[in-house]
């Protein structure tokens, strides 16, 4: 059933179609294995992940944080902006939001070729392994959003969209802010606790 | 197009920045502590709910959804938790 008819007042279905919401489970499922398993491999090396942990920028990890924060608050109003018929609007909130997971992508990639540089590797120890691990796996998930988006934006520019049929647009942009969602616990969990 | 629920998201992106900082302000001034690590955990559990609530669309969902997503931050952070604490 399509969300554009239920009533704002009532219980309604999901956004988007039914099938994304399965796929942002199983992909949270994924995500929350890892987020335990790094946990308790930390319990038995603190130190090590503790020392570790510090030669991490904070100030990257809340720039990105910040950038995801955005963009999906700029997905909020493409979609918004469909659902009042206006497909330019939401077309261009949607560049945004490319822009903005570029620019996530860049720094993640500058941040990568710090530790790279530094002879940080998979094998260096638990932590790193985790670190690259669980950021690169959420990265190529940006890059999956970003190529979503796109796909969006070029039904939007042929007018595939409108007021009356925008589950295209809710599906795709049900994606974007699950990455931010996720990043929500990584972020905290990678940088910050320690 | 500044409509009521667009200025409200506008709100809802300013407390998920306000959050962020908080937390990286905690990375950053305060040293290791349950009771820190416990206020973290606290903040991402609220940037969660505002993001699927607000960011998703699923305010007025059943609460089955709801549900599922506070559920999974209660369970991963209880679990991220519980290895902190042994």
């Amino acid at each position: 059933m399509n969300t554009n008819t239920a009533l704002a007042n009532e219980t309604e279905d999901l956004p988007g179609d039914f099938a994304i919401w399965i796929f942002i489970l199983a992909e949270m499922l994924v995500f929350g294995v890892m987020f335990i398993v790094y946990a308790f491999t930390r319990a038995s090396q603190v130190e090590v992940f503790n020392a570790s942990q510090l030669t991490l920028s904070r100030g990257l990890g809340t720039l990105n944080t910040v950038i995801l924060v955005t963009s999906s608050y700029f997905v909020v109003r493409a979609v918004s902006a469909i659902k009042l018929g206006n497909s330019r609007s939401s077309a261009w909130w949607l560049i945004g939001t490319i822009l903005l997971g570029g620019l996530f992508v860049a720094v993640k990639l500058w941040e990568f070729n710090q530790k790279f540089s530094a002879g940080i590797t998979l094998e260096t120890n638990d932590f790193y392994m985790f670190y690259l691990t669980l950021t690169f796996f959420h990265l190529m998930h940006v890059l999956m959003g970003m190529i979503i988006l796109a796909c969006i934006i070029y039904k939007l520019r042929h007018g595939d969209y409108r007021a009356a049929e925008y589950t295209g647009v809710e599906t795709g942009a049900s994606f974007g802010p699950m990455l931010d969602l996720l990043w929500c616990v990584l972020f905290p969990l990678i940088y910050i606790i320690h | 197009m500044n409509t009521p629920l667009n200025r409200f998201a506008t709100l809802i992106w300013l407390v998920l920045v306000i959050l962020t900082i908080a937390t990286f302000y905690i990375g950053e001034r305060i040293v290791s502590g349950s009771a820190v690590m416990m206020s973290v955990l606290v903040i991402s559990l609220i940037k969660g709910q505002l993001i699927a609530n607000y960011f998703m669309g699923l305010r007025h969902i059943r609460w089955l959804w709801r549900g599922i997503i506070l559920g999974y931050f209660v369970i991963v952070g209880g679990m991220v938790a519980v290895a902190y604490l042994i």
